[in-house]
């Protein structure tokens, strides 16, 4: 709408254009961006197979703390962006924060725990390392967690645009957080690879790659 | 009198649904209660402006406000949002005259941090850029000036009323 040459026009030609309004409610989002993550994990499950073995026993603890950790991430995260949507003024938790601090732990154990195992290898017992091992590069799983992540990212932003968003930046990083945890999870459970070097690394670098994509690319989608 | 919370959310209540008559009358208040908000953080020119383009903003936002929350924290938000847009746009014109070498003599009517709470704000500085800017920027001085009084070479002056400015730009949107 063009600018009026005085405040009581604009005023006027408001109020006179005003049409009822759907009030933008906390819980579209939350609705929005959870069927966001079942799509991305249904689409997961049809492409790669839902991984019965986690189900049976098959899967190790280090699985399900990441992927525990990975769900309240998403959760947190989700929260404090769906907030985020509604202008107000006020302290803002920190809480997607120390979720992420808390999942970084993940790939920082198993780094350690791969640096620790190749010091201490012993190449001429014939045993392959653990640098060897194949499992330990398959980073397929991080490109495939990422890929499912934009389903969610495409949710967030879409919420975050019918809403007011007053800290673009904030918004950027949370739906990147967002979008990356719960694109992991999604991938996730159809992964049957879940040893400390893979699942560390590789089930955790889908949030990584999208905090940062949603903090660059987000802010400018949202910009209203 | 600018109305009071219970006022604003009734009328916004309204307005929401639909009622023009409402809207009128809230639009009327909101753009009061933003002159007043606006009144100690731009110059007195620009807030017009700024109210009209709030109004606007609020206007297209409508559908964000909650009911069972307050109404004035919103608005304030809203209002904080383009007032912070503003010093972002502003401050951009300034960076960039700035770095003009012929451009610094008169730019201190055009500079944004001079009109913003500036004595809490530039407490916040270390005091080189501080001086800096209050000598550009508030009194007036050139850069040379400047760099005669407080010692400093013209370009280390420029850097730290750059950076300062900066600074300033950040702990402004740090604001909640």
């Amino acid at each position: 709408m063009d600018k009026q040459a005085t405040r009581e026009d604009l005023i006027a030609a408001l109020a006179n254009d005003l049409t009822p309004v759907q009030r933008v409610k906390p819980s579209q989002g939350a609705a929005l961006i959870a069927f966001a993550t079942l799509v991305a994990g249904a689409s997961c499950i049809a492409i790669f197979e839902f991984w019965t073995g986690m189900l049976t026993g098959g899967a190790s603890a280090f699985y399900w703390i990441t992927n525990g950790l990975l769900l309240l991430l998403g959760a947190s995260s989700t929260s404090a962006l769906i907030a985020g949507a509604l202008p107000r003024v006020g302290a803002r938790g920190a809480a997607p924060y120390w979720s992420a601090a808390m999942l970084s732990v993940v790939p920082i154990a198993a780094i350690i725990t791969v640096i620790s195992l190749e010091a201490n290898h012993d190449h001429s017992s014939g045993v392959p390392s653990v640098l060897a091992d194949p499992l330990t590069w398959y980073w397929e799983c991080g490109a495939y967690g990422t890929a499912a992540g934009f389903v969610i990212a495409l949710a967030a932003v879409m919420f975050l645009r019918r809403g007011a968003p007053v800290s673009l930046e904030r918004s950027g990083w949370l739906t990147g957080l967002a979008a990356g945890s719960l694109g992991a999870l999604a991938y996730n459970i159809t992964c049957p690879l879940d040893t400390v070097a893979h699942v560390g690394i590789w089930h955790t670098v889908p949030v990584l790659v999208w905090a940062v994509i949603g903090r660059f690319a987000v802010p400018p989608l949202i910009r209203w | 009198m600018v109305a009071d919370e219970p006022t604003f959310a009734r009328l916004m209540a309204a307005a929401q649904d639909g009622d023009k008559a409402a809207a009128n009358v809230l639009l009327s208040e909101v753009g009061l209660w933003l002159e007043r908000y606006f009144r100690r953080r731009v110059p007195p020119h620009q807030i017009d402006d700024l109210v009209q383009e709030v109004l606007i903003a609020f206007y297209t936002k409508r559908a964000t406000w909650d009911p069972k929350r307050p109404f004035l924290p919103w608005l304030a938000a809203i209002a904080r949002y383009r007032w912070v847009d503003h010093l972002r746009k502003v401050y951009k014109h300034d960076g960039k005259e700035l770095m003009e070498d012929d451009a610094v003599e008169d730019s201190d009517e055009e500079v944004v941090m001079a009109r913003v709470s500036l004595d809490r704000l530039l407490g916040q500085l270390p005091d080189k850029q501080a001086r800096v800017i209050e000598m550009v920027k508030i009194t007036g001085l050139s850069i040379r000036e400047a760099a005669e009084k407080t010692g400093q070479s013209e370009s280390l002056v420029k850097v730290n009323i750059h950076r300062g400015l900066k600074k300033l730009a950040t702990m402004v949107e740090e604001v909640d």
